[in-house]
Parts: C-alpha cells; structure tokens; sequence
C-alpha cells in the first residue's frame, strides 16, 4: 500500500518537474533583460510594441468572427442531426475530425490553390476575402472542438422532446433554436468558443501562408530576432490558453450547478 | 358532429403498419384514454393528432376543421409528456407564459393567465423556481398548466404519469381529472396502466397492434371484454376452454360441469370449442350450490395477498382463480380439496378471438 502511494507521487513529481521546469526557466529567462537583477522589462517591451497590439488585436477579431460564425454553423448543424439525421452522426463525426487528421499546411496549400486570385473564387485577391478565408480556415481548425463541445452539451437535454414541447406551443424554427436549445448548450458554446480562441490566438501556418498580420506570425518574428521578448511571449501565450482553459472549468462547473435535464 | 374525429387513419413506417384503419369520435369536454401494451399505436395516434407525425392515410378533424396540411404549431393543442419537457433555462412562470409569449399575448394578459394557471395547479407559490429545483410531480403540474395556458382546443397527455412514484401518480391523475372536469377540455390520454385508464376516463380504447380492440366506457371494458385480448390485458381474469353442449339450450360443458350462458350461442354447433371468461372476484366458495351456475373443482393453491387470498382449482385442465376477501377467522381451501365456485350467471362472458 505504501509501495503504490510512493508511486503515485513519485510519477505526480516526474510529471510536475517534466512540465513546470522549462515553463519556469522561460519565465526565469523573461525576467533577466535588466543585466544583474529580475525585471519585468521584457514584458514592457513586449507590451510596448505596436506590432504586438496590432498582431494580437487582430488575432482576437479573427478568434471572434470564428466563434460567431463557427457557432452558427455547429449549433444548428449538431441539433439537426440530433433531431432529424440521427443516422448521419457517424459521417459528422468522421468530417468533424478531419481537421486533426490532414495537417494544417496541406489545408492552407489546398485553399490557396482553390481561392486563388485567378480562381473563380478569388478570396486572395482582396484582404478582406483573405481574412474571410482565414476565419473560415480557422472555423475548419476549431471544428472538432467546437462540433463535440456543442454535442456533448445537446446529449444532456432532450432535444426532441423540447422541441416537440415548444413547437405544440406555437414556436417556429427561430424561437426553439434560439429560445429553447441554445440557452441550454449555452456551457457547451462557451467551452467550444473558449479552445477555439485559444487555437486561434496561438495558429502560425494559416495566418503565415494566406500573409496575415496574426499573432502567431508575430510570435515567430520576435522568436527569430530578439532574446528575452520570446520567452515572455512564451508566458504571455500559456496564460492566455490557462485563462482560456480556466473559463472551461468554470463554466462546465456553472452548467453542473443548473442541470439541464428535461 | 363531434368535436375530434379520426376517420380510417392508417400509419405505417416503413414496411411495418402501426396503425390499421382507426375511427373513432370524441366529443367536446370528453375524457378518452387510450390504453395498450408497448408498441400497440397508440403513441402514433396521439402524435397524429399533435401533427408530430403525418397519417399515410385518413383525416383528423378537430371542431370540424381537417388537421391535414396544418402544422403543429397551427393546431392550438395542448401536450404533456411523459419526460415533463420544460425548458431547462426557464423558470416556472416563463414555463408557462411560452405558449402565450409566442401567441403574441400582451404583457399583462400573460401575468394575469400565469397566475390563474398557477393557482389552478396549486403552485403560484413556485413561480419563481426552476425546473431543476422541483420535484417530479411538481414538474408535471407545470407541463400541465403550460399545456392549459393557451387555451387549447384538445388537451393530449402522454403517460404523463409514468415518470412519477405510486403515491404521486393517484394523486396527481385525480387532479388531472378534477382540472379537465372544471375546464370542460376534450383530453386524450395515453396510458399502458389499466388502473389509471379505469379510474379517470369517461371512455377507454383498447388498443392491440394498432386497432381498436374496444371501445367503451370503464365499466364496458372491465366487466364485458370484447375480445380474449381485452380480457386479458384489463384486470386479471380466467380464460376457460369449454366445448359446447347444447347450443340451443346455451349451455357449454367445462370438465364434468355444464353452465348454461347468458348469451346466445345458437350459431355454434356441439362439441365446437369455446372460450369463457371469468373475473376472480366474481364467484364465491359455496357448500351447497350445483347446477349450471357452479363450476367444481380440485384445489390447487391458496395465496394469501394481504386483502384477499387467491385460490386456484383445476376443471377439466382449466386453472381458475377466485378471490375471497381476507378475515382473521378464515380457514384458507386446501390443496387437493374438493371446492365449488358459484356464480351469477352474468359473469361468465363468451369470448371472441
């Protein structure tokens, strides 16, 4: 019995160590750009760049048009296949999980010979349709997460008998969608838009290739020509994904307190 | 004209028909249970009439207007469901004002209909709580009050007291019935427990893969089953194999016992086989009775059941069970003791496959 609980905590330290020790030597790192002493002068300078305001503010617009739209298109897509298309689950799954399976390169390089500026579709040939099909390729990246966040949540209620309940009522279409089912995913979109943010805010090959000003093409700049401002990018991005991830909890735990049974 | 008619309705899905060519009317204020094993139809028709599903063939008149073509949404009827189906995000006051948020009702119409259902339901108290903080008989009451709001024009209740524990479920199908009584509401009710069908409806269809095996008030169902599976579906009854003796005298002969029946069985012929049916509770021991109302027997078993001791005989290969009421001074039949059953001669139904 002991034997185990030595065990235990001997694979809870190795995994402790494994993972908190490099975070802490960035942090370390990040907080040596002051010769002799700490300071958080790397962070002021990161702070301080106006290419770090833009590339990240324009990184949360992107991450906003992706969970509004992205949202859009999973809510009502999960609940009619919940209601309607029970049979086609198994072919939403398989879509839903392509974008984990062909890497992100091979999407872009796809886009890119689809949309081209000489396509009929030319998306590249403006910057407002390449940041149309940067949402939509972030949509895409934040599809498996989003779809099984948005399900997960429809399988705790009784979509069909909610439904039916407020259709004998006199409700349209609209008025259940909006009224009746989204109010109760509402922890589900919110978990589903919070990993989205968090993919969205850190993505590199989508927003390099289609010539974005993102964050992540930023993160890559500062990485390959400064010192200590990447290591405090480094802790300014784990934040975020922990805030991101902290919000998850939160609201999976807010759901708990008011379930949703029908 | 009545006020719900359900003329040839015909449902299939797929190659598999669950509802074979149903008629019935129903008229304005009554109370209709349709009653039936898993899997029987009568579900289907319920969500026929709600416009859940479309019939393959046949019309639905409501108030005489055809329901074909009419939406869900369009019909003004009232439904509760057996998993209660309130909206999660709502409270018990927004529960109940959907329906007449989404008429386009004004607002202070809405409180004041609120509040009257409310209190109809004895809940004006919980206006305030959500459904997750409520029991399940309260639930219930809520669907139900959502369900009256609108002023629908037909009221379908499905197994809405399945979910619900033995003592809630007596008293809530009494309120159901006092509350439609008072609004005078033609009300459907599904339901595959007897008991409830018998104690609140005006009239029961029994429902046998998708017919109508009989259609009749409680009492028509209970004391003359139609059909074998009537019989045997309502209540707990013996189904006896007899052979004709004389048909002209309606008497059948049952082991070495000749009963003579109340109805005619002229078009039979003698020695043509038969089956009879008898409640448990409609005989009682007797010394010294014989004849063509009195079946004798071998005992077989003596159960004791609380109010009643059950006893089964064998006549001729028939097991029959007759139920006497229970006292502290009764000496219970024996196994192997010769017992004599006597009955009205009423109670012994002929019965029609």
């Amino acid at each position: 019995m002991k034997m185990t609980k030595f065990f235990a905590w001997l694979a809870i330290a190795i995994g402790i160590i494994y993972f908190f020790v490099p975070l802490l030597g960035t942090f370390e790192f990040s907080l040596r750009m002051r010769r002799g002493e700490y300071s958080f002068d790397s962070y002021g300078s990161v702070f301080s760049d106006i290419q770090f305001q833009q590339t990240f503010g324009f990184s949360v617009l992107m991450a906003i048009f992706t969970i509004v739209f992205g949202m859009l298109l999973v809510v009502p897509t999960a609940y009619w296949v919940r209601l309607r298309l029970p049979q086609m689950r198994p072919v939403m799954e398989f879509i839903t999980l392509m974008p984990l399976v062909i890497p992100a390169i091979v999407i872009v390089f796809g886009y890119l010979r689809l949309y081209n500026s000489s396509s009929y579709i030319p998306f590249t040939g403006s910057i407002f349709g390449t940041n149309v099909l940067l949402v939509m390729s972030y949509i895409t990246l934040s599809l498996p997460y989003m779809y099984r966040s948005v399900d997960t949540a429809m399988r705790t209620i009784d979509v069909r008998t909610l439904t039916e309940a407020a259709e004998i009522l006199g409700a349209k279409w609209p008025t259940i969608l909006f009224k009746c089912i989204f109010p109760n995913v509402m922890s589900g979109v919110l978990s589903g838009a919070f990993i989205t943010f968090a993919i969205v805010i850190g993505e590199f090959t989508m927003a390099s290739l289609l010539n974005r000003p993102a964050f992540g093409p930023y993160l890559q700049l500062v990485g390959a020509n400064k010192a200590y401002e990447p290591s405090a990018l480094a802790i300014i991005a784990f934040a975020m994904t922990w805030l991101s991830m902290g919000l998850i909890q939160l609201v999976s735990r807010f759901s708990k307190l008011t379930p949703s049974k029908a | 004209m009545s006020f719900l008619v359900l003329d040839s309705i015909k449902k299939s899905f797929g190659p598999t028909q669950v509802v074979k060519d149903f008629h019935m009317a129903i008229e304005k204020g009554e109370f209709i249970s349709f009653l039936g094993p898993s899997g029987c139809g009568k579900t289907t028709i319920l969500r026929m009439i709600a416009g859940f599903e479309t019939p393959s063939d046949g019309t639905i008149t409501i108030n005489g207007r055809n329901q074909s073509g009419l939406k869900t949404s369009q019909r003004n009827i009232g439904m509760v469901f057996q998993a209660y189906a309130l909206f999660p995000n709502m409270n018990v006051f927004d529960n109940v004002a959907f329906g007449l948020k989404v008429a386009g009702m004004a607002k202070a119409e809405i409180a004041t209909r609120v509040t009257e259902m409310l209190k109809l339901i004895g809940l004006e108290h919980l206006a305030e709580r959500y459904p997750y903080q409520m029991s399940g008989g309260q639930q219930q009451r809520v669907a139900l009050a959502r369900a009256l709001a609108p002023k629908p024009q037909v009221l379908l209740l499905d197994e809405p007291l399945s979910a619900l524990d033995a003592k809630i479920r007596v008293s809530l199908r009494e309120e159901i019935r006092q509350i439609q009584r008072q609004l005078g509401i033609t009300t459907v009710f599904v339901t595959h427990d007897q008991e409830e069908a018998l104690s609140i409806s005006d009239r029961i269809v029994v429902m046998n893969a998708g017919r109508a095996d009989q259609i009749g008030t409680p009492s028509d169902i209970y004391n003359r089953p139609a059909t074998r599976f009537v019989a045997s579906f309502v209540g707990t009854l013996n189904i006896i194999d007899a052979v004709v003796a004389d048909p002209a005298a309606n008497t059948i002969r049952i082991g070495e016992n000749v009963i003579t029946l109340r109805e005619p069985i002229a078009a039979l012929k003698a020695g043509d086989k038969v089956s009879v049916a008898l409640r448990p509770e409609a005989g009682s021991l007797s010394e010294s009775a014989k004849g063509d109302t009195a079946l004798t027997g071998t005992v077989v078993s003596s159960h004791f059941l609380g109010s009643v001791v059950r006893t089964k005989f064998e006549v001729g290969g028939n097991q029959i069970s007759f139920d006497m009421f229970n006292a502290p001074d009764k000496v219970l039949p024996q196994p192997g003791e010769t017992v004599t059953l006597r009955f009205a001669a009423g109670d012994l139904l002929l019965i029609r496959d």
